[in-house]
C-alpha cells in the first residue's frame, strides 16, 4: 500500500508535467489544426529562461554573462511570458504563411523549428547539463501522508500550478470573449474570420498560452529533475503528445485526463513490471499505439478532428525575389529537361558517381561519399511514403534499424558467437540478407501499417513516431537479442566469392550498385499504376477512392515498400559500419532523412541524393570553420533555418522540376512525355 | 453484406434504384426517404434548388456519406454500406461540383488514375517490366487517348499539368478520367456550372454522346434549359424529399416544381 502510495504521488506530480505541455499540443491543434512538434523544444527554452533567471551568472555561447538571480516564482514568471512571446513570434514567422497549405507542410516547418531550437540552445547553454539552482522552497521538509508516502513540498507546487493554470484556461476558453472567438475559429476559421473574429489574433493568442504552457511545464520538470539541457524536451515534448492524442487532441480537459492517466501508468509501470523503469518509455508508445487501433479520436477527442486537410505539396508559396528567383528558375530549366529523359540522367548519374568512385584518391572522402549514397538510400525509402504518397512517418529508422539487426544478430551473435562459425564462410548470406532484411522490414510495415494506414492525416505520423520509439527502447533494453546499448561489434565487412570488399572504395562501389537498384525499384513502381495511385492519394485521397483506388491498401503498399527499402540499405548499413547500436536510429536521424527529402525534392528520384549530397557535404566541410569546430551543432541550425525558408518558398525542393513520369517508361506517347517535363517545369515554379 | 444476386435472365430495367434513402447529419435529415430509379441508357436529371440536398444524394451512392436508412442497388445488387472505391469498381464514377483533378499530375497520368482497376500487374512484374506488363500500360494509355479525343481535348494535352488548363478544359479532363474506368453510371454534379452558352452546348453534346457509348447518366444540373433538352427523365428534390419524377416536360409544367424554384406565394 506504501509503494502503491507513493507511486500514485509520483504518478500524479509527471502527470501534471504532461497535462500541462498537452494543453498546448490540444490548444494550437483544437485552433489551426496543426501538431506543433516544436513545443518539446519550448519546454525545454522555458526549463533553461528560469534556471539561468534564478542564477548570479551563466555561461552562454562561452561567455559569462551576469543574470539577476531571481527568486523562482519571478523566474519562473519571467521565463513564461518569454517562452510565450517566442512561441507567438515562431508562428508569425513559421507557420503563419502556410495557414492555407496542405499539411504536411505546417507539420515538417514544425520539425524543422524543433532542430533550429535545440541546436540554437545547445549553442548558447553548451551541450552539458544546466544544474538547477537550490532555492528556498525546495528546502522545506517533506509533507508526509499517511505515514509513509512523501510528498516534497515542490511536489505539492507543481500539482497545484497545474491544477490551477487548467482551471484558469478552461474558464478563460468558455467565459472570456478572446476564449470565445477561440472556440468559434476551431470551429470553422472562414466562417470565424466572416463575422470578424480576428483569426490570426486568436491564433496569435492559442500559440502564447500555449508556448506558457509548455514553458511552465518545463519549469516544473526541472526543478523536480535538477537540470536543464538542450535535449530534454524531446522526451517530454513527445510524451505530452501522447498525452494530448490520449485524451482526445483537441480537447483541454482530455489534455489533463491523457496526462494524468499517462503519468500514472508511466509511475506505476515503472514500479510494477519487471525491469520497469527501463521500460517505462515503451510502456506510453504502445498504450499509444493500442489507443491509436482502437480508438483513434482519443478519450474524449471528437472524431472529425481526424480528417484529413487534402491538397498538394506543391503551391502555397509566398514569392522569393531577386537573383534567387533567377537561381531557382535556371535550376528547374535545367532538371525539367532531365525528367524526360529519366533513363538517360539517371546512367549519366551512375557514371558520374562510378567515376568520382574511381578518381577520388583519399579514403576520407570515399567514405564520405558512401555516406551520401546510404543516406540518399535511406532518403529515397523515405520518399516513397512521404513524397510520394504524402503521409509523414516519423518512424522509418526502425525499418532501418530492423535490417541492420537483423543481420548483425544473425552474422555475430548467432553465427559467431553461438555456432563458432568462421564468417568468411557464409560471406553469401549478406547478399540474402538483403532482400531478408527488406522483407522482415516491410512485413512489420504491414502488420504496423494494416490498423492504422485507415486513419488519416496527422495521428498517422503520431503513431509511426511512438512505433519508432518503440523499436529504439527494445533495442536498447533487450539485451539478450540486441547486446542493449553496448550495441553489436565486428560485423564482418562484405565480401564477394572470397575477395575482401572491405576497403572504403569497394564499399564505395558496393553502395553504388545497391543505390542503382534501389532507385530502379522505386522508379518502376512510380513510374505504373501503383506510384499514379500512389500520387493520387497524395494529391486528393477522396478523389482517388472514388475513382476505384482502394487508398488503404495504396497506402500501406507504399508503408511496405518504404520499409523494404529501409530495411534493405539496414544491412548493407551494418556490414560497412561494422558496428551498430541503438543510437545509429534515434528519431533525430528520421529528422534529418526528412529534411534531407524535403530540401531535395519531395516526390523526386534525384531529390533524396541531391539533400543527402548537399547535406553530408556540408557537415565535412563546414567543420573546418572555427566557429562551427566549436559549435558543431549550429550546422543543424542552418538546416533548419534553410528547411523553413524551404518550407516557405519553396515547398517542392530544389529538384522540384525534375518531376517525376508517372507512365511507364517507353510505354508512353513519345512527344507528350517530352513536353511533360517542359511544362511541369514552368508549372513547378 | 447481403448482395443480391444479379440475376442475368432479367435485368433489371433500373441502372440504379434508390428505395427509401434516407441521409441525416447529426439531428438533420438531409435527405428523407427519397425513392428513384435511373433507367439503363437514360440521362436522368436531378434537379432542386440549393440545398435541397442534391449531391448529398450522389455522395450517399457513391459511398462518401453513409445512409442511416435505405436501400440502394445498382446494377442488379445492393451497394448500400459498401466502401468508395469498392462502389466505383462496380462500375459507378463520378466528376466532382468543384472539380477535384489530382494537383501536379498531367492530363494523360490523370485519365490513367480512372483506369485504375484495369491495372492487376504484380510488384515484380513491374520492376521487371514483362510484356503483360507494359502490354497493359499500352493499352491503357491508347485508350486514354481516345478518351481525350472523345472529350474533345485532343492528345496534344496529354502532357500538360492538368491543373493548368482552363476550367471548362479541366471538366473535360474529369469526365474522361471517370470515363476511363469504364463505368456503367456516370454521375455529373453539375457539369455545366461556370460555362457560357456555347461551352454549355458543347458539353450537352458530349453527354450525349457519353449514353451514345452506352453508359447512363444521372445528372445534376440548374441550366432548366439544358436539363429540359438533355434528360429522358427528372427527378425534383426539395428539402431532402422527392418533390416531382417523371418526363422533363410534364415535371417541370408541374406548379409545385415551378413553385420550389420561383418561391411559394403564401
Amino acid at each position: 500500500m506504501d509503494y502503491f502510495g507513493q507511486l500514485l504521488a509520483n504518478g500524479l506530480v509527471l502527470g501534471a508535467v504532461y497535462a500541462l505541455a498537452a494543453v498546448a499540443f490540444t490548444l494550437v491543434y483544437g485552433v489551426v489544426r496543426l501538431v506543433n512538434f516544436a513545443f518539446g523544444e519550448l519546454f525545454m527554452v522555458g526549463a533553461f529562461l528560469t534556471t539561468s533567471l534564478m542564477l548570479p551568472e551563466v555561461r552562454l555561447v562561452g561567455h559569462v554573462v551576469p543574470m539577476p538571480g531571481f527568486s523562482f516564482p519571478v523566474a519562473a514568471l519571467v521565463a513564461v511570458l518569454l517562452t510565450a512571446a517566442l512561441g507567438v513570434a515562431v508562428d508569425r514567422i513559421a507557420y503563419r504563411p502556410l495557414r492555407r497549405a496542405p499539411r504536411l507542410a505546417p507539420l515538417i516547418t514544425s520539425i524543422a523549428v524543433s532542430v533550429v531550437l535545440q541546436s540554437l540552445a545547445q549553442t548558447v547553454w553548451g551541450a552539458e547539463e544546466l544544474r538547477f539552482p537550490e532555492f528556498e522552497l525546495a528546502t522545506y521538509p517533506p509533507v508526509v501522508l499517511f505515514d509513509s508516502i512523501y510528498l516534497s513540498v515542490m511536489d505539492l507546487v507543481v500539482m497545484a500550478s497545474a491544477l490551477c493554470a487548467m482551471t484558469g484556461l478552461t474558464l478563460f476558453v468558455a467565459r472570456s470573449s478572446l476564449g470565445r472567438a477561440m472556440r468559434a475559429s476551431a470551429e470553422d476559421q472562414t466562417a470565424a474570420l466572416l463575422v470578424g473574429v480576428p483569426v490570426d489574433r486568436v491564433v496569435a493568442a492559442a500559440f502564447a498560452i500555449g508556448s506558457g504552457f509548455a514553458a511552465l511545464a518545463g519549469v516544473l520538470y526541472a526543478q523536480t529533475y535538477g537540470f536543464a539541457h538542450s535535449s530534454m524536451g524531446f522526451l517530454p515534448g513527445l510524451k505530452a503528445l501522447t498525452a494530448a492524442v490520449l485524451g482526445g487532441i483537441g480537447s483541454i480537459p482530455g489534455a489533463a485526463l491523457g496526462g494524468v492517466v499517462l503519468g500514472l501508468v508511466e509511475a506505476l509501470g515503472a514500479g510494477y513490471l519487471p525491469n520497469g523503469t527501463a521500460w517505462k518509455d515503451a510502456i506510453s508508445f504502445v498504450l499509444l499505439v493500442l489507443l491509436l487501433y482502437v480508438r483513434p479520436q482519443g478519450l474524449l477527442g471528437r472524431p472529425e478532428l481526424n480528417a484529413a486537410g487534402r491538397g498538394s505539396l506543391l503551391g502555397g508559396a509566398a514569392e522569393m525575389g531577386g537573383w534567387l528567383r533567377g537561381v531557382f528558375a535556371g535550376l528547374d530549366r535545367l532538371l525539367a529537361g532531365s525528367s524526360a529523359r529519366g533513363g538517360a540522367v539517371a546512367l549519366g548519374a551512375v557514371a558520374l558517381a562510378a567515376a568520382a568512385g574511381l578518381l577520388v584518391p583519399s579514403d576520407y572522402w570515399l567514405r564520405i561519399l558512401t555516406t551520401v549514397l546510404i543516406y540518399g538510400m535511406l532518403a529515397s525509402g523515405l520518399n516513397v511514403i512521404v513524397g510520394f504518397a504524402g503521409l509523414l512517418d516519423l518512424g522509418f529508422v526502425a525499418f532501418w534499424a530492423v535490417g541492420s539487426y537483423l543481420t548483425s544478430i544473425l552474422f555475430v551473435l548467432v553465427l559467431k558467437d553461438g555456432f563458432g562459425v568462421a564468417l568468411q564462410e557464409t560471406w553469401w548470406l549478406f547478399y540474402l540478407n538483403l532482400p531478408l532484411g527488406g522483407l522482415l522490414a516491410a512485413a512489420l510495415a504491414v502488420l504496423l501499417g494494416t490498423p492504422t494506414l485507415r486513419l488519416r492525416g496527422d495521428y498517422l505520423a503520431i503513431m509511426t513516431l511512438g512505433f519508432g520509439e518503440i523499436v529504439r527502447i527494445v533495442a536498447i533494453n533487450w539485451v539478450g537479442l540486441t547486446n542493449g546499448p553496448m550495441g553489436i561489434r565486428g560485423i564482418p565487412a562484405p565480401v564477394l566469392f572470397g575477395v575482401p570488399l572491405g576497403t572504403p572504395r569497394a564499399q564505395f562501389f558496393l553502395a553504388l550498385t545497391l543505390a542503382a537498384a534501389v532507385v530502379f525499384i522505386v522508379a518502376r513502381l512510380v513510374r505504373s499504376y501503383v506510384g499514379r495511385a500512389w500520387v493520387a492519394i497524395r494529391e486528393d485521397e477522396e478523389a482517388a477512392e472514388a475513382m476505384g483506388v482502394p487508398t488503404a491498401r495504396y497506402k500501406l503498399y507504399a508503408y511496405a515498400m518504404s520499409g523494404f527499402v529501409g530495411g534493405f540499405v539496414g544491412v548493407f548499413y551494418a556490414h560497412y559500419q561494422q558496428y551498430i547500436s541503438p543510437l545509429n536510429f534515434s528519431l533525430f536521424e528520421n529528422i534529418i532523412l526528412l529534411m534531407l527529402i524535403v530540401l531535395g525534392g519531395l516526390g523526386t528520384f534525384i531529390g533524396p541524393f541531391v539533400g543527402a549530397v548537399i547535406w553530408i557535404v556540408f557537415l565535412q566541410v563546414a567543420i573546418d570553420i572555427p566557429f562551427v569546430q566549436a559549435y558543431p551543432e549550429t550546422r543543424f541550425a542552418l538546416l533548419g533555418v534553410i528547411l523553413i525558408a524551404l518550407m516557405l518558398f519553396r515547398p517542392q525542393g530544389l529538384a522540384a522540376s525534375a518531376r517525376v513520369p508517372l507512365v511507364m517508361a517507353g510505354a508512353g506517347p513519345g512527344k507528350a512525355g517530352r513536353a511533360e517535363g517542359a511544362v511541369a517545369g514552368r508549372a513547378g515554379t | 453484406m447481403s448482395a443480391a444476386p444479379p440475376n442475368p435472365a432479367a435485368p433489371t430495367p433500373a441502372i440504379l434504384a434508390a428505395e427509401g434513402l434516407t441521409v441525416r447529419f447529426g439531428g438533420l435529415e438531409a435527405i428523407g426517404g427519397l425513392d428513384f430509379a435511373v433507367a439503363r441508357g437514360a440521362i436522368h436529371g436531378l434537379i432542386g434548388p440549393n440545398g435541397a440536398g442534391k449531391t448529398t444524394v450522389l455522395n450517399a451512392l457513391t459511398g462518401f456519406v453513409r445512409p442511416a436508412a435505405g436501400r440502394l442497388s445498382f446494377d442488379g445488387a445492393e451497394i448500400g454500406g459498401l466502401g468508395v472505391a469498392a462502389i466505383a469498381r462496380r462500375g459507378l464514377a463520378r466528376t466532382f461540383q468543384n472539380i477535384r483533378l489530382f494537383g501536379a499530375m498531367t492530363v494523360l497520368e490523370s485519365v490513367l488514375v480512372g483506369g485504375h482497376r484495369g491495372f492487376g500487374a504484380s510488384p515484380l512484374a513491374l520492376v521487371l517490366h514483362t510484356a503483360g506488363a507494359r502490354a497493359a500500360e499500352r493499352a491503357a494509355i491508347a485508350r486514354a487517348g481516345e478518351l481525350l479525343d472523345f472529350v474533345g481535348l485532343g492528345r496534344e494535352v496529354a502532357g500538360r499539368v492538368a491543373t493548368t488548363l482552363s476550367y471548362g478544359h479541366q471538366r473535360r479532363v474529369e469526365i474522361a478520367r471517370a470515363l476511363m474506368s469504364e463505368p456503367k453510371l456516370l454521375l455529373l454534379d453539375e457539369p455545366l456550372a461556370g460555362m457560357n452558352a456555347v461551352e454549355k452546348a458543347e458539353i450537352a453534346d458530349l453527354v450525349r454522346a457519353v449514353r451514345a457509348r452506352g453508359v447512363s447518366v444521372l445528372l445534376i444540373e440548374h441550366d432548366m434549359q439544358i436539363v429540359r433538352a438533355l434528360c429522358d427523365r427528372l427527378t425534383v428534390l426539395e428539402y431532402g424529399k422527392r418533390l416531382a419524377d417523371g418526363d422533363p416536360e410534364a415535371v417541370l409544367a408541374d406548379p409545385a416544381v415551378q413553385a420550389a424554384y420561383l418561391g411559394r406565394a403564401r
